[in-house]
């Protein structure tokens, strides 16, 4: 690799790309932030001022006024909880669905997938009728258990082709020595597969933690998440924009953390996903 | 090849992921069918009746069910291979070796859209593209454009739409080509490049093979994305003005959850349904050979 | 299209019902006794109206040990909310109504009509006062066929908001008189520099019904609908009101059909727009300096009037009791908004940012000066249009076509004629399949 021809005129094509990429990347983000800083009459000041004093009156407001703290605290419970449970279900269905053979194989993966595509638009009044007479409206374990649909497709996409990529020398070693299948799967699979499940954690966790329609229909007060309590400052009577950007920081902040965390693994898995 | 492997081995790997997956998924799938035959509005549940495919007649028929649909594909048609194409740029940048923390940190960078919320993304929208008080406009402005009325045109709203998916979906395709190219044997691109300095022809002869698996998975992952896409446009335009940004989703959800047409409403969302399971299966037979 | 009037007559039994009972002796306290610690849900919106009631609550649940649950929710998804509550049989006691909901409540069955309560000796207020409320806004917000449901709680009219530094400037002495003068000849003169003549909200959702649509079509003489409940949209006076609309779009800022209420009082909050028609409501966002760069130079006046007079926009919202509660809830939920709407209530209520319909509380010394929107609006109640858009059940279905297609209109996606025309079909495709003209159904609105 360190054959690469380095020419300045092409290291200086490189790093400008890459500060247009970063630029690209962070700008919005940048904005979102200073904005959530600017009092209403700041923030709607044409054209918008980029050096002011920050005041973080709209956090304390959102926070502790307008109960976001709570809305934050609903989306972590589940958006960990549903992640767990997505693994825990879907680690043993995608060793399956690599290691044994039988009917419908395809059948079942395809269905496992298509799962994910659905438009939760699809689902949302049914669900809401069902879960309605079921007396678990506005509770968090109903959205635990329906972001399994997206979640559960995520965790077996990627962990069957991660277990896939073990090779199956090792399965037929323990198997020798009269391991169970359950055995060979806990002890020898699922170690080995942990990259792959970290990335599928990381994406159930996402996509769980920015879900917004079943939370739209599906919670009122006690179950609210945070992506449902941003859409609900925006009434056309007045635009608290501040507010709204204050919002949108706290609810994007824990996430990225985490994404930054785990973008090792990200890549990393996302190889994996790659090697076929 | 695995063994064959006894048949309550495998239900009680596959069970508890498919009875579950099957209660949450199933069961209100066959509750939209239902609903879908009858006519069923939320606001006047005395007149509900049992009306065949009545409903299906009238969507397939519905002139705005389809522009719905067209424009949710033209959506896809722009936005994906403008990801693609910058995702490839990007990613063949951080591929190249050479300026480590700098490359740490675009990489690092590019995780900040794909974490943002997709809502989010929207309001964030609202507030940079404004015309009058949005920086978008200001930006533009150093460079000696007019402001823009981005949010208020029909034409520009459907761009500023196109401009935040690029935005917010090309460091993911970035992020998994980049994946894809780490993949490429050392000693074949090493031997590539002595014979050639064309990047086109190494990433055209050498690379690509590495990066189909890759390339498939985005494009299932993308149109299923784009068939339901609704936070960011919600938040953004609502759908507006007019109907210039009203995708199929948005669509669905304004007769099933404004207008209270369930009936209507689950008609569309199984056609929808449908076309998403064609369309996947399609990908998944002529390109994805695994399974 | 008649106007409803047994409201009064409702109200007068009332009366002569409370003066048998023993009035004297009725306080908040004693009623509530037996309801002390009882839960009342119910949908408020991020309004001024409902952050002054919001701030009076204290005292309400102190004096009555009623605890009222606020759940709020932005305008655009309030009715969805309360739709599903009430399908499900949720937890909603009390209903709030937008003036257009109300028939599609009440033919549901979702809400108690007030004489459930007015006729219990124990519950009614003698003060209750019913011949207090504006006849209009109390037959139109809270009404229907004949029968009251809500109290109005929060209350609007259109209202003519104008910069009059503005107007001066450009050598006008006072507002126009009629929609044509602000077309004709304030419009050429205001639209400068990247100001303004006018600002007509127009987003595609309620607002582009009622604030853009609607308020076009009654000045001119148009309507929704004729006598038969066929689409009255192609009518010669509808299309004038409408062409009227597209004509005055060239005074109005670009992307007007993307203004909602927020950007449009910005616009004149930020004197870059001239002249707004507003809801009442914005009344004490435009007077704060903090929001406001226009305090000194605004001022108010009524709707301008067309050919077929002066026909203001007119909406609001009234409290009904949820008949999915039960007898506890339904009792201190009436508590709550025979409480909130008092004619005791009006003038706090006020002062704190609300809008009462309280004839009494307008008719105090120095309210007129204090409050300068106050002769405008008491002008506006006096005679308006209860269906400035139809109330009836079929309103959320029709005022979806009527956003999409009147904003297509706007952008000149379809003439003012073929979007006339097509609205008008869909219009009565929802009406045909309701049974209004197989004769299932009366034809009110």
């Amino acid at each position: 690799m360190a054959a690469e021809p380095g020419t300045s005129r092409s290291l200086a094509a490189q790093i400008a790309l890459m500060l247009i990429i970063i630029l690209f990347c962070v700008f919005p983000f940048y904005w979102m932030v200073t904005t959530s800083l600017k009092t209403q009459v700041m923030a709607l000041e044409a054209p918008p001022v980029w050096l002011f004093e920050p005041t973080f009156a709209n956090y304390v407001t959102v926070l502790f006024e307008d109960g976001v703290l709570r809305t934050l605290i609903n989306s972590l419970i589940v958006a960990v909880s549903t992640t767990t449970l997505a693994i825990m279900l879907g680690l043993p269905a995608a060793f399956a669905l690599a290691r044994f053979e039988f009917r419908g194989k395809k059948d079942l993966w395809f269905w496992f997938i298509t799962n994910r595509m659905i438009s939760p638009i699809v689902l949302a009044l049914p669900l809401f009728l069902i879960v309605r007479n079921l007396g678990m409206l506005d509770s968090r374990i109903t959205l635990i258990l329906i972001y399994l649909t997206f979640n559960l497709p995520i965790v077996i996409w990627i962990c069957t082709d991660q277990f896939r990529s073990i090779p199956y020398e090792l399965d037929e070693a323990a198997s020798l020595e009269g391991a169970s299948q359950w055995r060979i799967f806990r002890s020898i699979c699922v170690p080995l597969a942990m990259p792959g499940i970290a990335v599928s954690g990381i994406f159930a966790f996402i996509f769980s933690w920015n879900e917004l329609m079943f939370a739209l229909v599906l919670t009122r007060n006690n179950a609210k998440t945070a992506p449902a309590m941003a859409v609900s400052f925006m009434e056309g009577y007045n635009l608290p924009y501040g507010k709204i950007m204050a919002t949108s920081t706290l609810i994007v902040i824990p996430v990225l953390i985490f994404a930054l965390i785990a973008s090792k693994h990200l890549v990393r898995g996302l190889t994996m996903g790659a090697v076929k | 090849m695995p063994a064959t492997t006894s048949r309550s081995t495998i239900f009680a790997f596959l069970g508890p992921a498919v009875i579950s997956l099957a209660v949450i998924g199933i069961v209100p799938l066959l509750y939209a069918f239902y609903t879908s035959l009858y006519f069923f509005n939320l606001t006047k549940l005395k007149n509900a009746r049992f009306i065949w495919f009545e409903n299906y007649g009238s969507v397939l028929t519905d002139p705005v069910f389809w522009e719905a649909m067209g424009r949710t594909f033209r959506l896809l048609l722009i936005s994906l291979p403008l990801q693609i194409a910058l995702g490839l740029v990007i990613a063949l940048v951080l591929h190249r070796p050479g300026l480590g923390f700098l490359r740490v940190l675009t990489r690092l960078s590019l995780v900040l859209p794909m974490a943002t919320t997709y809502a989010v993304v929207g309001l964030l929208g609202q507030v940079m593209f404004n015309q009058k008080f949005g920086v978008v406009n200001q930006l533009i402005g150093f460079l000696g454009v007019e402001p823009v009325n981005w949010i208020g045109d029909p034409f520009n709203a459907f761009a500023m739409i196109i401009f935040l998916d690029v935005w917010q979906w090309t460091p993911f395709v970035a992020l998994v080509l980049l994946a894809g190219l780490t993949t490429v044997p050392g000693e074949v691109e090493e031997a590539a490049r002595l014979e050639t300095k064309n990047w086109w022809t190494i990433l055209r002869h050498v690379q690509l093979p590495f990066l189909m698996p890759g390339l498939v998975a985005i494009l299932i992952l993308r149109t299923a994305d784009t068939l339901k896409l609704f936070d960011m446009v919600f938040t953004l335009t609502r759908g507006g003005p007019g109907s210039s940004t009203e995708l199929i989703s948005l669509m669905i959800q304004r007769v099933g959850f404004r207008a209270f047409d369930q009936g209507v409403a689950s008609a569309q969302a199984i056609i929808l349904l449908i076309i998403t399971i064609i369309l996947a299966q399609l990908y998944i037979k002529l390109l994805y050979k695994e399974v | 299209m008649k106007i409803k009037t047994c409201v009064s007559a409702i109200a007068l039994t009332t009366g002569l019902a409370l003066g048998t009972a023993q009035a004297s002796e009725w306080t908040l306290e004693k009623a509530a006794e037996p309801y002390a610690g009882t839960i009342v849900d119910v949908v408020f919106l991020l309004r001024p109206g409902y952050e002054a009631a919001e701030a009076m609550l204290p005292d309400f649940e102190a004096r009555t040990g009623i605890k009222v649950n606020i759940v709020k929710h932005p305008y655009e998804n309030a009715l969805g909310q309360q739709v599903l509550d009430f399908v499900a049989d949720g937890d909603f006691d009390i209903a709030l109504i937008d003036l257009v909901w109300i028939g599609n409540f009440a033919e549901n069955d979702w809400i108690v009509p007030v004489s459930k309560f007015t006729s219990n000796p124990d519950l009614a207020d003698p003060e209750l006062d019913m011949d207090d409320f504006f006849p209009l806004v109390l037959n139109a917000f809270g009404g229907w066929n004949g029968e009251v449901y809500g109290l109005p709680f929060d209350n609007y009219s259109g209202l003519m908001f104008y910069n009059d530094c503005m107007l001066k400037d450009a050598g006008f002495d006072g507002p126009p008189k009629t929609w044509s003068e602000l077309k004709d000849v304030y419009g050429p003169a205001l639209t400068k520099d990247g100001k303004y003549a006018f600002a007509l909200q127009s987003k595609r959702n309620e607002t582009q019904s009622a604030d853009s649509f609607a308020r076009m079509l009654w000045p001119f003489g148009g309507s929704f609908l004729d006598e038969d409940f066929r689409s009255n949209l192609l009518s010669k006076e509808s299309q004038a009101g409408l062409n009227f609309r597209q004509d005055l779009m060239q005074y109005m800022p670009d992307g007007i059909v993307s203004y909602d209420h927020a950007e449009t009082v910005n616009a004149f909050a930020q004197g870059d727009v001239a002249m707004i028609t507003e809801w009442s409501a914005f009344y004490s966002s435009l007077k704060n300096p903090e929001t406001s760069k226009v305090v000194d130079c605004m001022k108010i006046a009524p709707e301008p009037m067309g050919p077929a007079g002066r026909k203001p926009a007119l909406g609001g919202f009234s409290l009904a009791v949820a008949s999915q509660a039960d007898e506890d809830e339904q009792a201190a939920a009436w508590l709550f908004i025979q409480w909130v709407t008092s004619k005791a209530n009006a003038l706090e209520y006020l002062e704190r940012g609300g809008v009462p319909a309280r004839r009494s509380v307008y008719a105090q010394d120095g309210i007129a000066e204090k409050f300068d929107f106050v002769p405008a609006l008491v002008e506006s109640w006096q005679d308006g249009v209860p269906e400035f858009r139809p109330r009836f059940a079929e309103w959320p279905e029709i005022t979806e076509i009527v956003q999409e297609w009147g904003t297509k209109i706007m952008l000149g996606d379809v003439t003012t004629e073929e979007g006339a025309r097509i609205l008008g079909e869909r219009m009565e495709a929802v009406l045909e399949e309701a049974g209004y003209y197989s004769g299932d159904k009366p034809l009110a609105q």
